[in-house]
């Protein structure tokens, strides 16, 4: 019973210094308020006292939550030598003391505010006029007097059926592509395939490719564990059933 | 295109580039001024330094990581050179009371090693401000990026201060700014000397 009781004692104090870690590290109170070395080595005492899976697994635990707080000594004194080692009590009660126009006044001495421009320059506002002029017209906007005419949309069917055979093209020969270095393999990288030494190139290879990907002649294996992106060709068209959307983004991978 | 010309191409880029906001926030990344002006970009960067200097403006690079100081992931600003006046703060976005605010949050932050709760930045601001009026001007101050606010309402230094602010000129001018009353005392010695 008595034995119970210690062991329970223990497993207390054990989960009462990982809760005040935990609140040092979340709050940014001041690490040096913990004793690290009397931690230390009342966990030693605890652990001999009670040698069990239990309380190891717990004091693994402990050791990372100390270790964090050494790591956060570390910083915090780093800060303190780059804040001149001010108290934060004597700040507190300065600010308390001193009107607001003098606050604004020390507040301005290191202020030194970004410059941007927010508005629009005339270059600007003539790109947005003209990609205003391209934009495809809504539904509702067809039901308020926007109509093609006749030619127009006989035009506008042409250019859209041109340019399926033109993209239609550009995927059987970026699949072929694949499929010739697939061979041999089970899987390409997705990078190796995409990227080329102009980023427009590299963009239009993954534009067609998502569409591969899209009509099932291509699947995409993703590594959960790290970044990985394998392309798979498929022998023929395949239904894709549960669809999912895949963003991948060419930032910092094309320089 | 000789050289002088493709050189001021250059420039007027990379003032573009600086100046104009084009993502959410103002700045541009090094590798972003890499791919427009080439891998000697920083020379271009100097040179407008140089001239943006003159009109009392200056870049400024902040590190995604100080100990890497690595460039091309480092953001790029235009700020000012010389620090402000009250008078120029008047005509200005910002109202005072808001200022004074952000200057009493990020002084008690960066005195606590760049991290403090909200409800003790609150307490100070509330011998000033009503408590409405501090909430709405610390929720101002993480809107336009000074401060962030996690979860657990702890507030941290925000990526405009680390632009924008020198810590440690504020702290020092914090501590030697003149309360109201010891001015007046010092008037009142200097009369009754004069006396």
């Amino acid at each position: 019973m008595s034995n119970k009781l210690v062991k329970k004692y223990s497993r207390e104090e054990i989960e009462r210094i990982i809760s005040i870690c935990e609140n040092i590290e979340k709050r940014g109170l001041d690490p040096f308020s913990l004793d690290v070395k009397e931690l230390l080595v009342k966990l030693r005492k605890m652990l001999e006292e009670n040698p069990d899976l239990d309380y190891y697994l717990l004091d693994v635990e402990t050791i990372y939550r100390i270790a964090t707080i050494i790591a956060l000594q570390h910083k915090w004194l780093t800060e303190k030598a780059r804040s001149l080692f001010i108290d934060s009590q004597l700040i507190s009660s300065r600010v308390t003391v001193l009107d607001k126009k003098s606050i604004v006044q020390a507040f301005l001495k290191a202020w030194r505010p970004i410059i941007s421009i927010d508005q629009l320059t005339s270059q600007r506002l003539h790109h947005g006029y003209e990609h205003f002029l391209n934009l495809p017209p809504r539904r509702d906007e067809r039901r308020y007097g926007w109509k093609l005419t006749e030619k127009e949309a006989e035009l506008a069917q042409i250019y859209l059926e041109k340019e399926r055979e033109e993209v239609e093209e550009k995927m059987k020969v970026l699949y072929d592509e694949l499929v010739e270095k697939a061979r041999g393999k089970n899987d390409v990288d997705y990078w190796d395939f995409v990227l080329r030494p102009s980023l427009e190139e590299t963009y239009h290879r993954a534009y067609v490719l998502s569409f591969l990907i899209s009509e099932g002649y291509v699947e995409v294996k993703k590594n959960p564990l790290g970044d990985e992106l394998k392309l798979v060709p498929n022998t023929r068209k395949v239904s894709r059933k549960n669809a999912a959307s895949l963003v991948i983004s060419l930032m910092g991978r094309w320089r | 295109m000789n050289s002088e010309e493709r050189i001021s191409r250059k420039l007027m880029i990379a003032a573009t580039m600086l100046f104009f906001k084009s993502h959410r926030s103002p700045g541009v990344r090094g590798w972003e001024l890499k791919n427009r002006l080439g891998k000697n970009y920083m020379k271009v960067l100097e040179l407008l330094n140089h001239k943006l200097n003159e009109l009392g403006l200056q870049i400024k690079t902040v590190f995604e990581d100080e100990s890497s100081q690595d460039l091309d992931r480092a953001r790029f600003y235009v700020t000012l050179t010389h620090p402000l006046t009250m008078s120029d703060l008047v005509t200005s976005d910002y109202r005072i009371d808001e200022v004074a605010a952000l200057a009493v949050a990020l002084s008690i932050i960066y005195s606590r090693g760049g991290k403090a709760s909200l409800r003790d930045v609150l307490d100070v601001l509330e011998t000033k401000f009503p408590k409405w009026k501090a909430e709405t001007y610390i929720e101002r101050a993480v809107r336009r990026g000074y401060i962030n606010k996690t979860e657990d309402e702890i507030l941290t230094v925000g990526w405009r201060a680390r632009v924008e602010l020198d810590q440690k000129e504020l702290l020092k001018a914090i501590l030697e700014a003149q309360p109201p009353h010891e001015d007046k005392a010092e008037k009142d010695i200097k009369e009754d000397k004069a006396e």
